[in-house]
């Protein structure tokens, strides 16, 4: 079938088009956005730093993951703090649970921090929380529980993560466990 | 030297876009994190978010810019804008509403194709090769569909159900209004400007397969990021 030039001219400027957008992709934006660098050119243009650049999803690990079960027994306003060894970008996740309403801070202390400096991330009054945690920084990482009744609570929690060390503290009680396969 | 301007416009043009890439079109992580973070009603927040939302999709901008490359009269700016409205906020209530869940990079790479398929038929293509034009009217109404659909998925994640969730949704559309509203005096803005050049006939064709790389750009890059990510 004959075409005329108009025709022509549109096949091939749309394919020229569609050319110039797979080389793009193939070649620079791929490697760069997703890590996929089928030629060789993200490598050799050195692009592929940038698609782990807003955090790669995967970390791989050597040691772990460690399983923690453990429950504490709190008088009326006696508490304790349970803390876990993180390094930065090391992640656990954890569910606790309180037969009464206990108060609760999350929070975390970096390793050569002045003593008694730690970062909150979630203070409240519950009986149970559940959750996710990704270390920003090398130290360790956990909870405060203080009973606010008048009654004996008891509190437990599950963790896993990639843990290496436990530290227990409260009420005189200063305990530290190690984790290893 | 109309030719100098004409091509400065066109890369001032390319460079606004770049710009708004970098802005990036979801929702950003702290702004995801504010909206989770919302209870109850909050129209001015999702309203702001919503008009956000169209000024920073480039992909819908191009769009945009596609389907009112060719129309000069108000009269026909206006009913394509308002069927592109119209599907786009049937699937973004009724997606919310029903708890839809579609992959968001294959309705980004649709949204891409859509910026492919109007170059296409900008440039005559559909009309010369195949001898019919499909009715713009449709396509625009169809891919409307799709723009809201990607939103409401990509909204379901931040947005709780709940006595609000319908005041939330309202603003948040209107705001989408809104930001379509201004990105579209923009695009008009500069194409006026571009259409006031003797060159702007002769180059159209040239824009438009631009617009088609763009369009063939993000669908790919959409597709990878469906396959990949």
């Amino acid at each position: 079938m004959s075409q005329t030039p108009k025709a022509r001219r549109i096949i091939l400027a749309s394919s020229g088009a569609a050319l110039v957008a797979a080389i793009l992709l193939t070649t620079i934006i791929l490697p760069s956005e997703y890590g996929w660098d089928p030629l060789g050119t993200g490598a050799a243009l050195g692009l592929m730093e940038l698609a782990g650049e807003d955090g790669t999803p995967l970390t791989l690990q050597a040691a772990g993951p460690y399983s923690d079960s453990i429950a504490f027994a709190l008088a009326p306003y006696e508490s304790v703090e349970y803390k876990y060894r993180l390094e930065a970008d090391d992640t656990m996740i954890f569910e606790w649970r309180a037969n009464e309403e206990v108060l609760v801070d999350m929070h975390a202390e970096p390793d050569g921090a002045a003593p008694g400096y730690a970062q909150t991330f979630n203070k409240t009054r519950t009986t149970h929380g559940k959750g996710s945690y990704r270390a920003g920084f090398d130290g360790i990482h956990g909870w405060y529980w203080q009973n606010r009744t008048q009654e004996d609570v008891i509190v437990t929690l599950k963790a896993q993560g990639f843990f290496t060390e436990s530290l227990e503290m409260g009420n005189g009680r200063s305990n530290t466990r190690q984790f290893s396969e | 030297m109309t030719f100098v301007k004409f091509y400065a416009l066109l890369l001032a043009v390319c460079a606004a876009l770049l710009a708004a890439k970098s802005l990036g079109h979801d929702l950003s992580a702290d702004n995801a994190a504010y909206v989770q973070g919302l209870e109850g009603t909050a129209v001015i927040p999702f309203l702001y978010l919503g008009a956000k939302h169209m000024f920073t999709g480039y992909d819908h901008l191009l769009f945009l810019l596609g389907v009112i490359f060719f129309l000069y009269r108000p009269k026909d700016i206006i009913l394509y804008v308002t069927l592109f409205t119209l599907g786009h906020s049937i699937t973004l209530f009724l997606g919310v509403w029903g708890h839809w869940q579609v992959s968001g990079h294959l309705v980004d790479a649709i949204i891409g194709l859509s910026i492919v398929y109007k170059a296409f038929e900008n440039i005559g293509g559909f009309k010369l090769l195949w001898g019919f034009n499909p009715d713009t009217r449709v396509a625009v109404f169809v891919f409307g569909l799709c723009h809201g659909l990607g939103l409401a998925t990509k909204l379901q994640g931040y947005i709780a159900s709940g006595d609000s969730l319908m005041i939330n949704l309202l603003s948040f559309n209107l705001g989408v209004e809104l930001g379509q509203l201004l990105a579209l005096s923009l695009i008009l803005i500069i194409l006026l400007q571009l259409r006031r050049y003797a060159a702007f006939q002769s180059r159209a064709f040239a824009i438009n397969i631009v617009l088609m790389c763009a369009g063939f750009i993000l669908a790919g890059n959409e597709f990878a990021g469906y396959l990949f990510a």
